[in-house]
């Protein structure tokens, strides 16, 4: 397959981008015609008046807006930390929720969700995921030198383990149908974005995630091995711990707010492989555009398909990105 | 085949309701025996066949549902075992409740179950006969064990299409035969008070939110809830959606902007538990409902179909008007 030239990829990515955003925020359960959405969001920004009832107002505003924007930014982050993560652990199948992230925020978010201990959920998912991969990297370097293998084998015992913590504690403290909730959020599911959500997510993407998709001619040298990474004049054991807990920051972000959504962090990256090569320069930043683009829509879908009743994203995510990843592999043998 | 060995079944026990009338005291919560009942009461259970030789002696009763159906039926002294009970019984039951043991939080195993020695399981959730559950049916039966569970909450078939009263009414009658009681002077109290019952909510809306926050869970078009809502003349926001209760959407609800919210209480998910969750949610806090505290509050036990649903939407008809003053 001839490959796509990476800059023109990125800007049609970055149109569609904003396309999707403009249009998936005028789709929904409730029939409000785009000019009154886009008027409404404008009155918000000081511009002109809401031509909504307060209540199709907050339809649009508290409802929509924060979650296709929230949906963006978890669709980037998570993308991105799986190229990453793909990247510095030379695993293919390496996703970012390898190193026990997902287990340790579900078991955080389920610790509230049924035990109803007194936090925010977003924050104990959050605390969930650090002390998992905290607990990973110090059974890796227990080990000796941090290496790829032994830091996915780590990640794999703590998932584990903090994966049978969690279903004891569904198992023993579910009632009723509080399991509905649980089962949600396990499967990934951004019902409950909200203003805040987009804070935790468009900052995490800001701050941490920009920068880390500005090392792609750094990860480039990890990808022949340490000894020519260090060759190359590059320090391993400290780029490989700083983009460790970089992306782990920005995947404890987005599990926080939107539980494990599967399929982005591990096909996407692969996805703008076959499109325009491995090199991770144009890799990194096409990767987070793209999952922006995908996961705004699968959670349009999610919260339309069989409106008004819901489906968690997580399950849209895989149910449409397995057949497209199957197409593009599917192209690419025939090219080759 | 089966349909029709059950509508034979509740034919011939509506009849003998009938002739049994007479014979029973008006205010007698004791059980009538129907001698003329003797042979097998043979029906298919959500698509499982079941036969009853005799009246069911040791009954564990899983979920509040029906441990309240055979102490309505003045059935209390079969019960050997109560398990995964919803809150208290009503007043009106307490008594007869108080002797009962509860042998699990939840669903017990099958070994707990297996360990009293019954004669019949009655479960209020399909879901609970199970292998990892109280036992799959088919293992029971094959130890001598009934099973049942509440026609109306049959999931894999048998399920009403949308449950009416006659339905409700039918399941008690049902579990009267099992049991050869008879169930008519129940059933013609719940139809009176059935009857009385004024739809002062008619011309105006609801939802039924039943648990959830990001994602509302919500009595939907053709279960209890849906029932309750139509009896007292309320329409359902979520009437469309073909299912007993469903995951619903906020968005939906704020473009209803209904009347009223029905609460379901639940000593695991309380009513004020909802009412946070509606408050805390910028769209939902807006809501017209939410802004007057227009809720109407409804003990779970009493939210699924059984002797309690008549009782419900009687007290909800009762908090409407409160409400409208």
């Amino acid at each position: 397959m001839a490959k796509v030239s990476p800059f023109a990829l990125g800007s049609a990515l970055a149109i569609a981008l904003l396309v999707s955003i403009t249009v998936a925020v005028t789709i929904g359960p409730a029939e409000i015609r785009f000019d009154e959405v886009w008027r409404s969001i404008g009155s918000h920004l000081g511009i002109g008046v809401s031509p909504l009832t307060e209540l199709r107002d907050g339809i649009v505003w508290q409802l929509r807006l924060p979650r296709v924007l929230t949906a963006a930014a978890v669709g980037a982050g998570l993308a991105l930390s799986g190229a990453v993560m793909q990247a510095i652990t030379r695993n293919p199948l390496a996703d970012p929720y390898l190193l026990g992230l997902s287990s340790g925020a579900a078991l955080g978010a389920v610790s509230v969700l049924l035990l109803g201990a007194a936090v925010l959920l977003p924050f104990a998912a959050f605390v969930g995921a650090l002390l998992a991969l905290t607990l990973t990297l110090l059974l890796a370097g227990s080990l000796g030198a941090i290496t790829p293998s032994r830091t996915v084998l780590a990640g794999i015992a703590v998932s584990a383990l903090a994966s049978a913590i969690t279903s004891f504690v569904i198992f023993w403290s579910v009632t009723g149908d509080s399991y509905r909730e649980v089962l949600s959020w396990l499967l990934g599911s951004l019902s409950g974005a909200r203003w805040p959500a987009v804070a935790i997510t468009m900052t995490a993407i800001i701050v941490i995630g920009i920068p880390v998709m500005l090392t792609g001619r750094l990860l480039d040298s990890f990808a022949f091995g340490d000894i020519q990474a260090a060759s190359l004049g590059v320090n391993v054991s400290a780029t490989r711990w700083g983009l460790l807990a970089a992306t782990a920051l920005v995947t404890g972000a987005m599990v926080s707010v939107s539980g494990s959504i599967g399929f982005v962090g591990l096909i996407l990256p692969h996805a703008v492989r076959l499109l325009v090569g491995a090199g991770h320069r144009a890799l990194l930043p096409l990767s987070a555009l793209l999952g922006a683009v995908f996961l705004v829509w699968a959670d349009t879908l999610a919260r339309t398909l069989f409106d008004p009743r819901e489906i968690p994203v997580g399950i849209v995510t895989a149910m449409i990105g397995a057949p497209i990843f199957a197409f593009l592999l599917t192209r690419r043998k025939s090219s080759t | 085949m089966s349909v029709l060995t059950r509508v034979a079944v509740v034919a011939g026990v509506s009849a003998l309701a009938l002739s049994g009338c007479a014979a029973a005291g008006p205010q007698t919560a004791a059980p009538s025996p129907i001698d003329s009942a003797s042979q097998p009461v043979a029906l298919s259970n959500c698509g499982f066949d079941v036969s009853f030789d005799s009246a069911p002696e040791r009954v564990i009763t899983i979920k509040s549902s029906t441990t309240e159906m055979l102490l309505a039926l003045g059935l209390g002294d079969r019960i050997i075992g109560t398990a995964f009970q919803d809150g208290p019984v009503p007043a009106e039951w307490a008594t007869a409740a108080a002797a009962l043991t509860s042998i699990a939080e939840r669903v017990p195993s099958e070994e707990a179950v297996l360990d009293l020695e019954p004669d019949l399981v009655f479960a209020g959730w399909e879901s609970t006969f199970s292998a990892d559950g109280a036992g799959a049916r088919a293992d029971l039966t094959s130890l001598g064990i009934n099973t049942f569970v509440a026609p109306s909450a049959c999931q894999s078939s048998g399920q009403p299409a949308k449950l009416s009263f006659d339905d409700v009414f039918s399941d008690i009658e049902t579990v009267a035969s099992i049991f050869r009681v008879d169930a008519s002077e129940l059933i013609a109290d719940q139809s009176a008070q059935l009857a009385s019952i004024d739809a002062n909510g008619a011309g105006r809306t609801a939802l039924w939110f039943s648990s959830g926050s990001d994602t509302p869970y919500v009595g939907a078009g053709i279960g209890a809830p849906q029932l309750l809502l139509e009896t007292v003349g309320l329409t359902n926001v979520a009437a469309d959606v073909d299912a007993t209760w469903a995951p619903y959407n906020w968005e939906a609800v704020v473009d209803v902007d209904p009347d009223f919210i029905v609460l379901v209480d639940a000593a695991w998910n309380s009513a004020e538990k909802k009412i946070g969750v509606l408050e805390a949610n910028p769209a939902t806090a807006n809501l017209s409902a939410v802004k007057a505290g227009r809720y109407l509050v409804v003990p779970f036990a009493a939210s699924e179909a059984g002797v309690r649903s008549v009782e419900a939407a009687a007290s909800l008809s009762a908090q409407i008007a409160e409400l409208d003053g």
